[in-house]
């Protein structure tokens, strides 16, 4: 059998090991919140948690992230300084299935078109993602409602599922098998451990109590471009954005120049940005075609539920649940999608 | 790797003020190297995003024509902080340039037809930039007749008066211009662009219509061409939005499922009839 198995109190030597060539990502509290950081101390890892706050995209996709360094002559650029950081290697260890195929789906995106992000996508290249099967999924989860499972590896390099004192190790893809190849301390499963493992995605997928129907989602959606539910979902919305900033699959950015003009230089920036506030789409001129919270509300179901399976036949959401456990006015997005397939029962009704 | 969002480098050749007021410029720019000059290859209609390097970066229309060689010309009106910055620089100054970007007028599409060239205000420098091309000795006679009308609020802001007066001596192509309210030494037209275009009446046989326009002078337009029984497939349109990235990334410049910025700025008003009315 390919499956190892890693002792939990082994993951000080697992990251030993791994951390000379790689930035070693994984889960840690920081300021009360569960975070993805880079680990100095082993010790600090959290193994025992649900999920991120902040979804693991902030690692390869940073909140604020140099596209480049330049010098001026004080008025006019004299060099252009390149990033030289794209080529480090990185371990996401501990990411959720959800968050990983977040990436995927960001990898997609990013990909798209004849000009690529090669920013975002020679760090993706250069990342491993260690995954761990989520034994309790929350109650805000619905992954197995959109294309996801709580134990879903397709989008891993290295899945791991939680046996308790130990983990179920094994190598999705090739440069997952590799690593762990290298691994050669690593223990011999047994058949009761991979049963185990069985039981408890059985166990997982069974716990969960959301269960959406986003079948007809997309054509609904396109039908109902001037539907006043919009107007119904948008009515308790504050605008926050935070369903789009803590979202794993947003990837809206904006960019500025921070100039250091007493000292002849600056670089040029991109930060999150989000389609829920009102200056995204603002033009010079005052026009604003997403002027009131009915139309940003709307893009954003739209974006994830219309326009992603256009674009690219996925649903642009992994059911992570971040948007509704963090939504300041409970503006939940199972109900919005509940509603939106009312909408199909009504016309039915009506005909 | 190839890091999109390194401008190339430009230094300003010329600056041109185009209206009374002026809060109009072209600015001609030439690149630093041959090699980013011969790279940067475009057609009319596409856009760049051009920066000041510590005032920020945004998307303007190329205004000269790919015909027109050694120099790349964007005419830039004073709106926010980084228009604003460019007005205040002066020749030789470095100016960052990535693109070209979107799709730009499909010149291929437009051969061998009657091309009715429909511009308000200031958002005719890609315009420009199509006639300049349709009228080089290389070029014209893939096109048939070509009609230009071009509207302005008053006289003082007509945009690009030296072409026009050499477009006005050629026989190849019917220029007529407008103004919205008559003025004292105006001898052209007098009047919206919408109503003048329906005093034009141009057949809608074998011809493509081109719109550039304020909003209100686009919905105007496409109704008269409507009624001349344009067909949706004959009327194009090139859209405005905003954009930080120019290369279909930082997410704003969406119309539904598509990008103004790589799936446009140039759209038929058949495929934006299919689009989610945003924009």
């Amino acid at each position: 059998m390919d499956q190892k198995i890693l002792m939990k109190n082994e993951i000080g030597k697992l990251y030993i090991e791994l951390a000379e060539e790689y930035n070693f990502y994984a889960p840690v509290i920081n300021k009360g919140n569960l975070i993805y950081n880079k680990i100095l101390n082993p010790d600090e890892i959290i193994l025992d948690f649900y999920n991120s706050k902040i979804p693991p995209k902030e690692i390869l996709f940073p909140k604020m992230e140099t596209l480049f360094e330049y010098k001026t002559d004080g008025k006019n650029i004299e060099e252009i300084i390149e990033r030289k950081d794209l080529d480090e290697y990185n371990i996401i260890f501990g990411i959720r299935p959800c968050d990983a195929q977040a990436f995927m789906l960001m990898e997609n995106f990013f990909a798209l078109g004849d000009i690529k992000d090669n920013l975002f996508l020679k760090k993706k290249e250069n990342t491993v993602l260690i995954g761990i099967g989520c034994n309790i999924p929350k109650s805000t989860c619905f992954c197995t409602s959109v294309n996801g499972h709580p134990f879903k590896s397709d989008y891993l390099d290295i899945f791991m599922i939680d046996l308790g004192e130990k983990y179920l190790v094994e190598g999705i893809s090739d440069k997952g098998k590799n690593m762990l190849e290298k691994l050669t301390w690593l223990s011999k499963s047994t058949k009761a451990d991979i049963q185990k493992g069985e039981e408890l995605s059985k166990k997982a997928e069974e716990s969960f109590k959301t269960k959406l129907d986003v079948k007809d989602i997309e054509k609904i959606l396109e039908q109902s471009f001037d539907h006043p539910i919009w107007t119904e979902i948008s009515d308790i919305c504050m605008g926050c954005g935070i369903c789009s900033f803590l979202c794993p699959t947003c990837t809206c950015f904006d960019v500025i120049d921070e100039n250091d003009q007493y000292n002849n230089r600056g670089r040029r920036i991109r930060i999150w940005d989000t389609c829920q506030f009102c200056l995204y789409t603002l033009h010079t001129s005052g026009h604003n075609p997403r002027d009131s919270s009915i139309e940003r509300c709307r893009n954003r179901i739209l974006h994830k539920f219309c326009y992603y399976p256009k674009n690219y036949d996925m649903l642009g959401c992994v059911g992570c649940g971040r948007c509704i456990q963090l939504c300041p006015v409970n503006n939940d997005l199972r109900k919005i999608i509940e509603k939106v397939n009312k909408i199909k029962e009504e016309e039915k009704v009506n005909a | 790797m190839h890091n999109p969002y390194i401008p190339l480098l430009t230094e300003i050749k010329d600056i041109v003020s185009e209206n009374k007021v002026n809060d109009l410029k072209t600015l001609e720019l030439v690149f630093k190297k041959e090699e980013d000059y011969k790279a940067f290859t475009y057609i009319p209609g596409q856009f760049a995003e051009i920066s000041l390097i510590g005032k920020g970066e945004c998307p303007i229309g190329i205004a000269s024509s790919p015909t027109e060689e050694d120099s790349i010309k964007f005419t830039i009106k004073k709106m926010g902080s980084v228009t604003t910055a460019f007005h205040n620089c002066e020749v030789g100054d470095i100016v960052g340039i990535r693109g070209p970007c979107g799709n730009g007028w499909p010149i291929d599409e437009m051969k061998n037809k009657n091309i009715v060239v429909i511009g308000g205000g200031f958002a005719f420098s890609t315009l420009r930039s199509l006639i300049i091309y349709m009228l080089d000795n290389k070029y014209r006679n893939n096109y048939k007749d070509i009609t230009v009308i071009y509207g302005n609020r008053d006289s003082g802001e007509v945009l690009y008066r030296n072409d026009l007066d050499k477009w006005k001596k050629r026989n190849d192509l019917n220029v007529i211009l407008t103004i919205d309210q008559e003025e004292k030494g105006w001898k052209e037209k007098v009047g919206f662009v919408a109503p003048v275009l329906k005093d034009v009446s141009p057949s809608p046989e074998n011809a493509i219509a081109v719109v550039c326009g304020p909003p209100i002078m686009i919905k105007t337009t496409i109704a008269v061409l409507e009624e001349l029984n344009f067909k949706d497939e004959q009327i194009l349109n090139s859209l405005e939005m905003r954009m930080k990235c120019g290369i279909g990334k930082c997410g704003r410049c969406n119309i539904g499922n598509k990008f103004v910025c790589i799936d446009g700025p140039v759209f038929s008003l058949a495929e934006l009839k299919k689009l989610p009315n945003e924009y």
